[in-house]
C-alpha cells in the first residue's frame, strides 16, 4: 500500500504535482523559519557562553577554570564604555607575575602602554578622530583579540595593559582564575556587559511553536482538499475493495511525501540564507556563522518530526471525510459547538480582573506573581482557541439572519455549517496576534512610562552624564581646567558639577547640590527658584530625567542652605554636560571625561542609560513582531487551501449558478467573506482580548494605563493580513476557471 | 412576449465545434412565448450544446441567436449573464442547489441576486413550496432532500423570478419514473400558469410527450421539426 501510495504521489499527473508543490512550498517556508529560530536559539546560548570570561571577578560568577599550578594574581577591571550608542567592553589588566592567567582570545597579556582590540574595535578606532575615541585608551595597539573570546563579530572590546596600582585605582581586583560562568548562569552581582540569553531562548521557543502550529494546520487542510479532489480515484479504489484505512493511508503518504520535500527545500533555503541570517542583529549583535548551527537533535526532530506531524495532521483531517465506493463526501454537519466552550476564556479573564482589582498580588513573591499572571494569560490564550468555534458559529448565525445579499447568506451558512473548521484555519494568526498584542502592549506602555515626554527624550541624546556611583569613585576636586576644557568643546552648552552632601537618605542615596549658574547653563536639569544661588537636586538619570512623565527640565529645585563656597568644596558626585547632541561633540565630551576621570563610571548619554534599561524589552518587541509577520502569511496559505477545498466541494453548484447568470464577482464575494471575515474577526477579537489582558496586567502590577500600540504593530498586522488576502485572492483565477459556464456539464 | 408576431427565441444556422469535434452544424430552432419545446436526440448529438447556445451560455461560431428581438450571441458575457439571471430560468439534472443554503433560501436566490429585499424574497419563495408539494421542507438543506424534492426545489428556483424562458436539461434524468412524472407535471403546469416558454432537453420520449413540439438533433443538426403528440 505504501509503494502504491508513493507511486500515485509521484506519477499522479499535473494536479498532484501542483498540490504537492503547494504543500512543499508552505512547509519549506515554515521549516526555514523554524530552523532559523532553532539555530538562533543555539547562537544566543553560544554567544552567552562567549561572554563568560568577562564575568571574571564578579561574585555572581561561581564557576571558574580549574588551575593546577600556582598562578600570579592578575589585576582585573572591566567597565562598560560606549560610542554612539554601541557598547564597548573595556578591560584593564595588570599581571603581578609571569604566571598570571591569560584571558581567552589573547596569546599574551598586554604590557603597560599596550592594548589589544577586537577586529570591529580596531576598525572603529581607525575610522574616527583620536579625540573622539582613541584618546580614552592609553598606549598603542599591540594586537587583535581572537574570535574565540568574542561573543559576536561586531563586538567592541579593548583589553588594556596597566600597572597593578593603576588597575587598583580604577577599582579593579586581583583574580587568579578566569570565569566560565555565562551571564545567564550568573547570579547576584555580575558583569555590566552581556545579556541574559534565557529570556531570548524562551521567546524563540514561543516563536517556534507559533510557526509550527499554522504549518500543521495548513498540511491538514491541504490533505483534506487533496482527498476531496481525488474523488474518482479513491472511489474506484473503494469499489475494487480498498478499505477506508487503506485509502486514508494513500492520501497520507502523498502529504508526507510533499512535506518531506518541503523539509528538504526548507533545509536548503536555511543553508543558503544562513550567512545572511548571521548578519541580522537579533539583539543588537550579529552572530558568528559557526554559532548559528543546528544540532543533530534539531535536524532529526525537524526532518522526522514535521513529516510525522504531517501524517498525524493528514489522518486527523481525513477523519471528517467519508470515502465511499460512490465518491467522497464530507460527513454530515458536525454537532454545533456548545457555549460551555466560553468557560476557559471567561475564567481566565475573571482571574486577570481579580488580579488587577481584587488581590494584593504585588505583595506576593515575584515568582508567584509571574506564575499568577502567566496562569491568567495562558488560560485566556487557550480560552480563545476553545471559544473560537462557538464565537464563529454565533457570529455566522447573526450574519445569516441579517444577510440581504446572496454572498453574505451563502458565506454565513457555510461558516455556520462547520465553525470548528472555519476557526481552525484562522487560529494560527489569532494566537499570534494575541501574543503580539499582549507583549507589545505591555512593552510599549512600560517604555512609554519610562520615556516620559518626547521633548525630553529628544534632548537626552546630547546630555552626557558621568556619575561616581561608588564611594571610592568620588573625587574631592576636579582636575584643573577640566570644566573649562569641556566648555571649550564645540557644541557644548553648559557643564554642571553636582556635589555630594554628607547625609544620605533612608535608601543610602546622598543628596546633591549644584550652583544655580551651572544649572541654568545646562537647562535640562531643572531650574532654581528666584534668588537662589545653590539648590538641592535629586535627578534620577536611569529612570528618569523625568519624574512622573514630566520633563526634569520643568523641575524647580528647593534652595539649599549651603553657600557656593561650601557647596563647591563638597566632593564631586556627578558631572552633567549639556550639548547639541552632535555625535562628534558627544564623543569628544565622553573621551575627555574618561581620560580625566578614568576611575569613575564610564560617561553615558541619558538616552543610552534608558536604552540599556529597555534593551531586553526592545528584543522581545522585535521577536513579537517576527511572530506576527511570519504566522499571518502561513495562515494565509491555510486559508487559500480552505478556499480551494470549498471550491472543490461546491464546484458543481457554483458552476451551475454561474451558468444561470450569477456574476463571478458574487462568487468571489462568497469566497472572500467565508475566509477573510473569520480572519479579520478573529484578529480583531484577539487584538481586543490581548489589549484587555495587557491593560489588566499593567493595572495590577505597575498601576499603569495601557498606551497606544506602536505604528509598527499596525503596519505589521496590516501587512500580514494583506499578504493573507493576497494568497486568498490568488485562488480567484481557480474559481473563475472551475466555474466557467463553458466548462459546466449539467448532465 | 413574442416580437411582432415572431418567435420569442430563434436560433438560425448555429455552428460550434469543440476542438476538431463539431457539436452543432447548421442547427436552427424557434420557440414561441409560452410554448413548450422538447429537444430530443441521442447522447452526444449536440442537444445540450444547442440549449447552451440558446441560453447565451455558449457563443456559436456561426449563425445567430435572437431573443425578444435582441441578438444575444453578439452580447458581451456580462450582458448575457444579466439576461440569464433576469429573463431565463434553469433546471438541470442534479447538483444545482447550494448545499449550505436551506431550500427556501435556494429558491429565493435569484430574487436576492436581483436585489429584492430578503424578507420579500423569502416570502415569494415560500409561496412556491405548497404549489410544488414541498410544504414543510422550507428549512431543509439539499442533503436532507430526496432527489425528487431537490428537483422540485430547483424547479421553484427556476420559476420564482417569472422568467420568459425556462431551460430544462434532462430535469428528470436522475429520478425514478414516478418522481419524474411528478416533476414534469409541475413544470408544465407552473410554466403554463405564468406563461413561461420551456425548452426541454431530453432523450426520454415520455418526457418529450409533455411538449407542444419536438425538435430532433442528430450529429449537430436539427434534422426534423415534428408537431408534438
Amino acid at each position: 500500500m505504501i509503494r502504491l501510495g508513493l507511486r500515485l504521489a509521484i506519477t499522479g499527473g499535473r494536479a498532484v504535482v501542483a498540490r504537492a508543490a503547494l504543500i512543499a512550498g508552505a512547509v519549506a517556508v515554515g521549516v526555514a523559519l523554524l530552523l532559523t529560530t532553532l539555530a538562533a536559539s543555539h547562537a544566543f546560548q553560544t554567544q552567552n557562553e562567549r561572554y563568560a570570561w568577562l564575568e571574571t571577578g564578579y561574585p555572581g560568577a561561581h564557576a571558574a577554570r580549574s588551575t593546577t599550578s600556582a598562578v600570579d594574581p592578575l589585576w582585573w577591571s572591566l567597565r562598560r564604555d560606549g560610542y554612539q550608542g554601541e557598547e564597548i567592553g573595556r578591560l584593564d589588566l595588570a599581571p603581578t607575575g609571569p604566571h598570571a592567567p591569560i584571558p581567552p582570545g589573547l596569546s599574551s597579556l598586554p604590557r603597560p602602554g599596550q592594548y589589544y582590540a577586537s577586529p570591529a574595535m580596531v576598525k572603529l578606532l581607525r575610522s574616527v578622530p583620536h579625540e573622539q575615541l582613541r584618546d580614552r585608551y592609553p598606549g598603542s595597539l599591540a594586537g587583535t583579540i581572537r574570535d574565540d573570546a568574542l561573543p559576536a563579530p561586531n563586538t567592541l572590546l579593548v583589553v588594556i595593559g596597566r600597572r597593578p596600582a593603576e588597575v587598583a585605582a580604577l577599582g579593579g581586583k586581583p583574580i587568579t582564575t578566569i570565569s566560565t560562568t555565562s551571564p545567564s548562569a550568573c547570579t547576584g552581582e555580575c558583569a555590566p556587559i552581556g545579556t541574559d540569553a534565557n529570556g531570548m531562548v524562551l521567546v524563540l521557543g514561543v516563536v517556534a511553536a507559533a510557526l509550527l502550529f499554522p504549518v500543521l494546520i495548513f498540511i491538514g487542510g491541504a490533505t483534506r482538499l487533496s482527498a476531496a479532489r481525488r474523488e474518482q480515484r479513491f472511489a474506484a479504489m473503494r469499489l475494487v475493495g480498498a478499505t477506508p484505512q487503506q485509502v486514508t493511508r494513500i492520501s497520507t503518504i502523498e502529504s508526507v511525501v510533499a512535506t518531506a520535500l518541503g523539509v528538504l527545500i526548507g533545509l536548503a533555503v536555511f543553508t543558503v540564507a544562513r550567512p545572511a541570517i548571521a548578519r541580522l542583529p537579533f539583539n543588537g549583535s550579529t552572530f558568528f556563522l559557526q554559532d548559528l548551527r543546528l544540532t543533530s537533535t534539531d535536524l532529526v526532530a525537524v526532518c522526522l518530526g514535521i513529516p510525522i506531524g504531517a501524517a498525524v495532521a493528514a489522518r486527523l483531517a481525513l477523519r471528517r471525510v467519508t470515502i465511499s465506493p460512490l465518491g467522497v463526501s464530507r460527513r454530515v454537519t458536525p454537532r454545533p459547538p456548545s457555549p460551555v466552550r466560553l468557560l476557559p476564556l471567561v475564567a481566565g479573564t475573571a482571574w486577570m480582573v481579580y488580579l488587577a482589582y481584587g488581590s494584593d498580588i504585588t505583595d506576593a513573591r515575584s515568582d508567584m506573581q509571574a506564575y499568577a499572571y502567566l496562569l491568567g494569560v495562558f488560560t485566556v490564550m487557550i480560552g480563545l482557541v476553545v471559544a473560537g468555534p462557538w464565537l464563529t458559529m454565533t457570529a455566522s448565525r447573526l450574519l445569516a439572519g441579517r444577510a440581504a445579499r446572496p454572498a453574505g447568506l451563502i458565506a454565513a451558512r457555510r461558516l455556520n455549517d462547520d465553525p470548528k473548521a472555519a476557526f481552525r484555519a484562522v487560529s494560527g494568526p489569532v494566537l499570534a496576534v494575541f501574543i503580539a498584542t499582549v507583549s507589545l502592549g505591555t512593552i510599549t506602555t512600560i517604555a512609554a512610562y519610562n520615556r516620559g515626554s518626547v521633548s525630553a527624550a529628544e534632548g537626552s541624546k546630547g546630555v552626557v552624564v558621568q556619575t561616581m556611583y561608588s564611594p571610592d569613585q568620588v573625587v574631592a576636586h576636579l582636575p584643573d581646567q577640566m570644566v573649562a576644557s569641556l566648555d571649550a568643546i564645540p557644541g557644548v552648552r553648559g557643564v554642571a558639577v553636582l556635589h555630594r552632601t554628607a547625609t544620605a537618605d533612608r535608601w543610602g542615596f546622598f543628596g546633591e547640590v549644584v550652583e544655580c549658574s551651572q544649572l541654568t547653563a545646562v537647562r535640562v536639569l531643572g531650574r532654581c527658584p528666584p534668588g537662589a544661588s545653590v539648590v538641592a537636586v535629586k535627578p534620577d538619570f536611569g529612570g528618569a530625567i523625568i519624574d512622573n512623565s514630566k520633563p526634569l527640565s520643568d523641575a524647580v529645585w528647593p534652595t539649599s542652605s549651603l553657600t557656593i563656597a561650601r557647596a563647591t568644596a563638597l566632593p564631586v558626585d556627578s558631572i552633567v554636560v549639556d550639548s547639541s547632541g552632535a555625535p562628534a561633540t558627544v564623543e569628544r565630551v565622553r573621551t575627555l571625561l574618561e581620560r580625566d576621570l578614568p576611575h569613575a563610571s564610564a560617561p553615558e548619554t541619558v538616552s543610552e542609560i534608558r536604552a540599556l534599561g529597555s534593551k531586553l524589552l526592545d528584543n522581545y518587541r522585535q521577536l513579537a513582531s517576527v511572530v506576527l509577520f511570519t504566522s499571518l502569511p502561513i495562515a494565509g496559505c491555510s486559508l487559500a487551501v480552505n478556499v480551494a477545498g470549498g471550491l472543490s466541494e461546491r464546484r458543481r453548484p457554483f458552476s451551475l449558478l454561474r451558468l444561470t447568470g450569477v456574476p463571478l464577482t458574487t462568487l468571489r464575494r462568497v469566497i472572500s467573506l467565508e475566509t477573510v471575515a473569520p480572519l479579520l474577526a478573529g484578529v480583531l477579537v484577539a487584538a481586543g482580548v490581548g489589549c484587555a489582558m495587557a491593560a489588566l496586567f499593567l493595572r495590577a502590577q505597575l498601576d499603569q494605563t495601557l498606551q497606544p500600540l506602536p505604528v509598527s504593530y499596525y503596519v505589521l498586522v496590516a501587512a500580514g493580513l494583506l499578504a493573507s488576502c493576497a494568497l486568498i485572492a490568488s485562488m480567484f483565477p481557480l474559481l473563475g476557471r472551475t466555474t466557467a459556464p463553458e466548462n459546466a456539464r449539467n448532465d | 412576449m413574442s416580437t411582432a408576431g415572431g418567435p420569442l427565441l430563434a436560433a438560425t444556422d448555429l455552428e460550434l465545434s469543440f476542438g476538431a469535434t463539431p457539436a452543432l452544424r447548421s442547427a436552427s430552432i424557434t420557440v414561441d412565448a409560452g410554448e413548450l419545446v422538447a429537444v430530443m436526440g441521442p447522447s452526444g448529438s449536440g442537444k445540450s450544446t444547442l440549449l447552451h447556445c440558446l441560453a447565451g451560455i455558449l457563443v456559436p461560431e456561426h449563425g445567430q441567436v435572437v431573443f425578444d428581438a435582441i441578438r444575444i450571441d453578439t452580447l458581451r458575457e456580462a450582458a448575457r449573464s444579466e439576461l440569464r439571471r433576469s429573463r431565463f430560468g434553469f433546471v438541470f439534472q442534479f447538483g444545482q442547489l447550494v448545499p449550505e443554503l436551506t431550500a427556501e433560501e435556494n429558491v429565493a436566490l435569484p430574487l436576492l441576486l436581483e436585489g429584492v429585499r430578503r424578507h420579500d424574497a423569502l416570502g415569494r419563495a415560500r409561496g412556491w413550496f405548497d404549489r410544488l408539494d414541498l410544504g414543510g421542507l422550507e428549512r431543509r438543506r439539499s442533503g436532507e432532500l430526496s432527489g425528487g424534492e431537490a428537483q422540485r426545489v430547483a424547479l421553484a428556483r427556476a420559476l420564482v423570478a417569472g422568467p420568459d424562458v425556462v431551460f430544462a436539461d434532462e430535469p428528470t434524468g436522475s429520478l425514478d419514473t414516478l418522481a419524474g412524472e411528478h416533476v414534469m407535471e409541475l413544470l408544465v403546469g407552473a410554466a403554463r400558469d405564468q406563461g413561461s416558454a420551456v425548452v426541454l432537453v431530453t432523450h426520454d420520449a415520455r418526457v418529450a410527450a409533455y411538449a407542444d413540439r419536438e425538435v430532433i438533433v442528430r450529429d449537430g443538426r436539427t434534422t426534423s421539426l415534428l408537431p408534438a403528440r
